[in-house]
């Protein structure tokens, strides 16, 4: 039953011309799930993503979001959807950025409590051009959680913030999980996985493992995730 | 100061327009083909101004005028009825006619030499030559008749504009309608550039928010910003500046708002084809100066190579600069069936673009 997960990838491949970025993914998250999504640079994580929030399409298999068959524009207002660069006006505040994402996404409430999940309470009137790459990823975050979606996707969340930061998002990370949000994390980070609570690898457009952290490394045969994973993904190479 | 870093420079600069194929060719190709279409439209010109000539005078003065207008090369005429000349200014087949009176040759005789001449007044580049054209020819056909130089005093009249209607009142018109579209267009290709690479468009896409909505979004912002623009050019222009205006100025904002849905729309639409600012602004010469040559706001549609014409017709650009010229120097209104037909072409073009800029709206994201 796919309905039983909030997300339920079936046998998706998808090709940018001669390159096959996915190859018969399948994979199933729960509801309230923390998914980390794993794999070295190109992988096809950021792919993976993308198809999750309808902004592409697969060639082959199908995407299920929430109960819908994707791409859907009615689950959208279901998703928050955070790129890997901080996508953000750089012209107009913190506050109004927040704003006006919840806006487009049909929420009117939410902005402050948004902005005191990623600490910004005290620059919520400062331009983003002017903010830190670390500010920047934060206000990142809070435009994407700001409409409290069901479905979280953060592509590279902790790239550019500081560990103290780093350890917050993670806290705020499991409350919302803990609340029903469902949330994807892409990472090329390893220290990351293990806050996951189940992971799937990704190399070359390939599912090579999923499990639970110490599954992982029970199948890698090494206590180490990282070099459980060089291992998964030298033997699927070999 | 040291050649070796300088060198460094220069070459990294050089790397980078090696694989620029676009910006090469623009700044090697676009030079020529801006030259070379002024140089046709200035020395291919085809026509002077078309004269009729109308001779109602009962003495032989007239028809002597007349053969020495015929002979000029500043003017073409034809013969035509006095009572049709009107019809021929309104409709664009004549710049002018001349009228020589029943009385012509009587008054002539008693040295008051008076042919009516009718401009149609509202291009002054034509108006020049048919006084001139027709200044020599009476000189010399008086000093045929009687020996001796005549001063001559034609009675003019215009059509539209008037004596003190100068090349500032021709042009303003144009321009006024055209400095905000070409505005909004830079200010949109740019904006929505930047959606683009500073990545909140893929984010937009990625909300419930629909393609219409975006495009929707945008046309009004830019819209009411635009429209207030409009209101600064439009008192600058008449408060300060003079230029004349015997329109109903909201049917120039009519029309100014239309140019600016097509100009926001095209920004939308022509920001798929660029990937970085720098290439948003080749825009500018490939698709703006072409249009500014040829849309008749220097050059009157009529006086262009007969080819040129054919390009100048499907100009969106020409009809609204014809609208603004008919509302703003003839005072045209909406009864005008030359202004219905230059609405409808700046509606349907805008129209188009939102269609256009619309349906690349997904594409541009992959």
């Amino acid at each position: 039953m796919s309905d039983a997960y909030a997300v339920n990838v079936d046998g998706v491949s998808k090709s940018f011309g001669a390159f096959k970025a996915l190859n018969g993914i399948n994979l199933r998250v729960r509801q309230g799930e923390i998914y980390g999504l794993l794999g070295p640079n190109g992988a096809g994580k950021t792919t993976l993503i993308r198809l999750l929030c309808g902004l592409l399409e697969a060639h082959a298999g199908t995407v299920t979001v929430l109960g819908h068959r994707m791409p859907n524009v009615a689950v959208l207002r279901q998703i928050g959807y955070m790129t890997q660069q901080a996508a953000l006006y750089p012209s107009i505040s913190v506050e109004e950025n927040v704003r006006f994402f919840a806006a487009i996404n049909g929420a009117d409430e939410g902005v402050q409590e948004a902005l005191e999940l990623v600490q910004l309470c005290d620059r919520r009137s400062s331009v983003v051009s002017t903010l830190s790459g670390g500010m920047r990823q934060r206000c990142s975050l809070a435009c994407a959680l700001v409409h409290k979606p069901e479905l979280l996707l953060l592509d590279e969340p902790t790239v550019g913030v500081d560990p103290q930061l780093r350890v917050q998002f993670w806290e705020s990370f499991r409350r919302m999980a803990a609340n029903g949000t469902t949330l994807i994390v892409s990472s090329h980070v390893m220290d990351e996985a293990d806050r996951c609570q189940r992971l799937g690898l990704i190399q070359y457009g390939r599912l090579l493992a999923e499990g639970s952290p110490a599954d992982i490394r029970a199948q890698g045969g090494s206590q180490n995730l990282e070099e459980a994973f060089l291992a998964l993904a030298g033997r699927r190479e070999s | 100061m040291s050649g070796h870093r300088v060198a460094a420079i220069t070459r990294r600069l050089l790397q980078g327009f090696r694989r620029d194929h676009r910006t090469v060719a623009l700044l090697f190709v676009a030079p020529i083909v801006i030259l070379a279409l002024l140089g046709y439209l200035i020395r291919g010109s085809s026509s002077a101004p078309a004269v009729g000539i109308a001779n109602e005078d009962s003495g032989p003065l007239g028809a002597t005028v007349a053969e020495q207008l015929m002979k000029s090369d500043q003017i073409s005429t034809i013969e035509i009825s006095a009572s049709d000349g009107e019809a021929k200014l309104k409709d664009h087949s004549l710049a002018a006619y001349i009228v020589f009176p029943p009385d012509f040759s009587q008054n002539a005789a008693a040295g008051n030499i008076a042919p009516d001449v009718h401009l149609e007044g509202s291009q002054p580049g034509e108006d020049a030559p048919v006084i001139q054209a027709l200044q020599k020819a009476m000189a010399a056909a008086a000093s045929q008749a009687t020996g001796r130089t005549v001063n001559v005093e034609p009675h003019v009249t215009y059509l539209y504009g008037g004596s003190n209607y100068d090349t500032l009142d021709y042009f303003g018109a144009a321009f006024v309608g055209l400095i905000v579209f070409f505005l909004v267009f830079v200010i949109t290709i740019v904006s929505f550039l930047n959606e683009r690479s500073q990545g909140t468009l893929e984010r937009l896409m990625a909300s419930p928010l629909r393609r219409g909505e975006i495009v929707l979004g945008y046309m009004v912002g830019f819209t009411v910003l635009a429209l207030i623009q409009a209101v600064e050019v439009l008192v600058f222009a008449l408060a300060v500046l003079r230029i004349q205006n015997h329109g109903n100025v909201l049917l120039i904002f009519g029309m100014e708002a239309l140019m600016v849905i097509a100009a926001v729309n095209l920004g939308i639409f022509l920001s798929m084809f660029a990937r970085s600012e720098f290439q948003a602004v080749q825009f500018i010469p490939l698709v703006i100066v072409p249009q500014f040559l040829l849309s008749g706001i220097l050059f009157p549609v009529s006086s262009e190579p007969q080819a040129l014409q054919y390009v100048s017709n499907v100009l969106p650009l020409t009809y609204a600069v014809n609208g603004m010229r008919d509302i703003m120097v003839k005072g045209a209104d909406l009864t005008w069936s030359s202004l219905q037909l230059d609405l409808a072409v700046v509606a349907a073009f805008a129209i188009l673009l939102i269609v256009a800029g619309t349906a690349t709206l997904r594409r541009r994201l992959a």
